[in-house]
């Protein structure tokens, strides 16, 4: 579904991804493992189309699209959230999940400024869908209406999900979806995801520390430590690899 | 050619004093973030303020009479038997003009650093940390403001303002034809060139603009190196103003005293942008740039075409260099 | 928001009049404009028509900085385009086009090409943000004024002496009175603030918003910047060229001077004061922005009488007011009126089972 093929990226000096391989197989969920600084968000970067790697190939259901801009692999159905949520906080939830519609949206400018006729039936219709498969399946109906400020931390974050959803993907990238979470928020976004991947059948590529996750909810792990790929498999052939441990021993000491 | 030499040094002449006034809207930038869109208003005040001590305060019935013009007996003496219009005469009159041109330019510096001062203090301090956007909007109000106070102070008709140096026309030959500049003109550029330069290596050099570098770098970290930024502040505004006195002060003798001044320092904005916002000698290649630019344009198009130079040249090398000529391009983190 | 607010259906959920305040505001508000245009003094119409014309332009100005975050400080020169085009198309179509239907001709025609020269200025917009694009459109505000004075287009533009406009005719009703022209003001007017009010709450003004507000995660759902910023630039060119053009009818006689920085800036700083990116914001804006100057002036008038040594001291009083505006609003409430206006609603909403 979604092929990395040898991904080097540097900034100046500093060498981001050194050749990386792997493909996120079609409605599987795929993790990306590795310390902090190994490069996990800069690999999405190069995925979603912010930064250009200097060699090397990304490929989408068998289509090239390494020079695609971002918003236009948006609109092929890669979908993202980040890091450091990046949510409209100008906006209430249902119009940043509302965003999640834009692609898939008719509406000109001069229907825009008219409404009603087309512009509204759209508009009906997508707040229908949103309101069916995302903000109920994501169980956010109290807070639609509240602006993303007021939302707590973890909210947020199943709000930022929403808007992915939203987007009806093919490939969703989620970079550190539960960080910072507690414990029931984790199990509670763990089962989304789950819930993503068999309801839609979703292809998911996850990065995450939260190893108990990791290992439980992915069937293929890739593992990359100072820009480079020392590791790819199952959870179990993952776990046993000594680089990894290696890895993850030097980090942690 | 000849022509061309002319109007090419009429040009540098020009893009010294643009270098000078582009100081001040990069080394407020460069401490506070804040693009002065004010500037060329504390131009016009620098120059109103050089009228003042030079023109208003000397007239006055009170102020002593070698004030407004200086007639030693020797100088009476060696004038007397000088023909019109030598170079010698022009230097004694700028001698017996010496006294209120001290004056209006020590006056008109320490007035414009007051005012640098008060706006630093009650109109941008309390806007530390807010977006840039709204610090850009409390200049673009301070345009009004000071534009307005201008015309509320300054009443009377501006007359002429003298020299900063002595007016003496300067020939030579050069390319096989006379190239005719005014000495002044060029004691002005060397001026312009020079606290140009002395600018640059205060903010290299000391201590002072060390700390102007480390507060443009990071304002948390270089709080945490004790540096106060809020004096960091003030101190950049400060120069900003006192250079904008002297470049006041100069345009006032070529340009004339009117509020249209302030417009001027739009042009500059404009160089700034274009050489980069932050780099001094990107700064000093644009003006030197656009002030020939102008020039030439000048005298290819006539006066009114040079008007729209500087305009023109933005956008021509913000749409090929979005960053300016040595501007940085900062990498978006994601 | 205890009360009024109750839906019962999507669609209900959806309007832009959403409950019951609003819908008596605005239906409201029609009924005192239409008495407004019949009954108001001469001088009332005056100030009022000043006011629907700057309502215009600011409304554009609104899309592109209040909702898509994008700086300019050049639109008056859009103003000066709408102007100037109505006026020389009707010049050059005199004759061709029968005067009766020459507006309709005439006005879409403004309004198109300041959309096409405002793609233009909005070009580096693409590459540049913040700063740069202020004086990438102050440049550009600079040099279309700078063009209309010069010589080689005076046959056209009038030059420095500016051109006189006709009255425009519609179907053979000629505006000629002023009270006419502001019925036709305040129909546009209303009809211009509805429609960005509609395109706010559609695809195109979300992408707006998102763009604003994070651009990198507006294009990650799709939405391409190079699209969305040009038809933000458009969009807000075309609200300010219909300004321009009214402004041409109303005052029948337009100069360059007109349109030049302080009209750029004052449009801004309107925006600022009523409340950016709010609906209502830029209404509240130039009431205050046309009105402030005018009391200044009336208090000015019974305060001094018509002596005309103290009346050189009204024009710098009323730049010093306006700088003083901006400057308050920016430290203390730099949301804007909007937002003080919200807090009374919000505080009388509750009233009386809490404060505050
Ligand atoms: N825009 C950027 N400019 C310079 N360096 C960057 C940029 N983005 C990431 N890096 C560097 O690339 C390396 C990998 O970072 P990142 O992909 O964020 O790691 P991870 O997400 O695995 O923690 C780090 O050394 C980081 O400092
Ligand atoms: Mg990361």
């Amino acid at each position: 579904m979604l092929n990395i093929e040898n991904l080097h990226l540097s900034f100046g000096g500093i060498k981001a991804l050194q050749g990386i391989n792997f493909e996120a197989r079609e409605g599987e969920i795929t993790g990306v493992i590795g310390p902090n600084g190994a490069g996990k968000t800069s690999l999405f970067n190069v995925i979603s189309g912010f930064y250009a790697p200097g060699q090397g190939r990304v490929s989408f259901g068998g289509r090239d699209i390494t020079t695609m801009s971002p918003d236009k692999r948006a609109a092929l159905g890669v979908a993202r959230t980040f890091q450091n949520i990046a949510l409209f906080r100008g906006m209430t939830v249902l119009d940043n999940i509302k965003l999640g519609g834009h692609t898939r949206l008719q509406t000109n400018v001069w229907q825009a400024l008219r409404y009603f006729g087309a512009a509204q039936r759209e508009e009906l219709e997508l707040r229908r869908e949103i309101e069916e498969r995302v903000i109920d399946f994501l169980e956010i109906d109290h807070i639609r209406k509240f602006p993303i400020t007021m939302l707590p931390y973890g909210l947020q974050k199943r709000v930022e999900l929403g808007r992915a959803l939203a987007m009806r993907p093919k490939v969703l990238l989620l970079d550190e979806p539960v960080a910072g979470m507690n414990r029931e928020e984790t199990a509670d976004m763990a089962r989304f995801i789950l819930d993503v991947q068999e309801q839609f059948g979703t292809t998911i590529l996850l990065v995450e520390h939260d190893m108990h996750m990791v290992m439980d909810i992915c069937s293929h792990i890739v593992v990359l430590n100072f820009g480079q790929q020392i590791a790819s498999g199952t959870p179990a052939e993952v776990s046993k690899d000594p680089a990894v441990i290696e890895a993850y021993l030097g980090a942690a000491a | 050619m000849g022509q061309f030499v002319q109007f090419a040094i009429n040009g540098v002449m020009a893009g010294a004093i643009y270098a000078l006034i582009a100081v001040g809207i990069v080394s407020v930038y460069k401490a506070t973030k804040v693009v002065n869109f004010a500037h060329g208003y504390l131009i016009m005040f620098g120059a109103y303020f050089y009228f003042t001590f030079s023109v208003i305060i000397p007239n006055q019935p009170w102020a002593p009479e070698w004030l407004l013009s200086w007639q030693p007996d020797w100088l009476v003496a060696q004038k007397a038997d000088l023909p019109m219009f030598s170079p010698m005469g022009a230097v004694l009159d700028w001698v017996s003009n010496l006294p209120r041109i001290v004056l209006g330019l020590t006056g008109a510096l320490i007035a414009n650093a007051i005012v640098g001062r008060i706006i630093e203090r009650v109109l941008m301090r309390p806007l530390m940390g807010q977006s840039v956007f709204a610090m850009i909007m409390v200049t673009v109000g301070l345009i009004s403001i000071m534009s307005g106070t201008a015309s509320l102070i300054w009443t009377a008709d501006a007359a002429n303002v003298p020299f900063l140096s002595p007016s003496a026309p300067v020939k030579f030959e050069a390319f096989g034809t006379t190239i005719f500049l005014l000495g002044t003109d060029l004691v002005n550029m060397v001026l312009a060139l020079l606290m140009f330069a002395a600018i640059v290596a205060f903010v290299k050099f000391t201590k002072g603009g060390i700390a102007i570098r480390a507060t443009a770098e990071d304002q948390s970290t270089a709080y945490s190196m004790g540096i106060s930024v809020p004096k960091v502040f003030s101190r950049a505004w400060v120069l900003a103003s006192t250079t904008g006195a002297i470049a006041g002060a100069i345009l006032a003798t070529r340009n004339g005293i009117s509020p249209s001044l302030g417009l001027f320092g739009f042009s500059v904005l404009a160089i700034v942008l274009m050489g980069g916002l932050d780099s001094y000698v990107g700064v000093l290649i644009a003006a030197m740039t656009v002030g020939v630019l102008e020039a030439m344009t000048q005298w290819k198009l006539g006066g009114s075409w040079a008007e729209i130079v500087p305009y023109v040249a933005v956008l021509i090398v913000l749409i090929w260099r979005p960053h300016g000529l040595m501007g940085q391009k900062e990498v978006e983190r994601i | 928001m205890i009360n009024a607010n109750l839906k019962n259906s999507y669609a209900a959920d959806e309007r832009v009049l959403n409950n019951t305040y609003k819908q008596m505001f605005v239906y409201g508000m029609m009924i005192v404009l239409a008495l407004f245009t019949f009954f108001a003094n001469d001088y009332m119409i005056l100030i009022a028509s000043q006011m629907g014309i700057l309502l215009i332009a600011v409304v554009g100005i609104n899309i592109l900085t209040g909702y898509t975050g994008l700086v300019s400080l050049g639109h008056g020169a859009f103003v000066a385009i709408g102007a100037y085009s109505v006026t020389i198309f009707a010049n050059l179509a005199e004759g061709i086009i029968p005067a009766g239907v020459m507006p309709f001709f005439a006005m879409p025609f403004a309004v198109a090409l300041a959309a096409l020269i405002g793609v233009l200025v909005g070009l580096p917009s693409l590459r540049v943000k913040g700063l740069y694009l202020a004086v990438a459109t102050l440049a550009a505000n600079f040099i279309v004024i700078f063009l209309i004075e010069e010589d080689l287009f005076q046959p056209w533009t009038g030059g420095m002496v500016g051109l006189t406009t006709h009255a425009p005719n519609f179907f053979g009703w000629v505006l000629d009175t002023k009270r006419e022209m502001f019925g036709m003001i305040a129909v546009i007017g209303f009809l211009a603030l509805l429609a960005a009010q509609n395109l706010i709450r559609t695809r195109i003004g979300r992408a707006f918003i998102a763009i604003r507000d994070r651009d990198y995660s507006a294009e990650i759902l799709g939405i391409s910047l190079l699209r969305y910023k040009l038809t933000s630039f458009a969009l807000s060119a075309a609200y300010c060229g219909l300004a321009g053009a009214l402004l041409a009818y109303f005052f029948a006689r337009i100069l360059p001077e007109q349109f030049e920085l302080t009209l750029s800036l004052n449009l801004v700083a309107a925006l600022i004061i009523g409340g950016m990116g709010r609906s209502m914001g830029p209404v509240f804006g130039v009431i205050i922005v046309v009105l402030v100057p005018e009391l200044i002036k009336v208090l000015f008038s019974s305060a001094v009488g018509g002596s005309a040594s103290a009346a050189q001291f009204r024009a710098p009083l009323q730049e010093i007011a306006f700088g003083l505006l901006l400057v308050l609003f920016l430290l203390k409430e730099p949301l804007g009126i909007n937002q003080i206006v919200d807090r009374i609603l919000r505080a009388a909403n509750r009233w009386p089972f809490a404060r505050g």
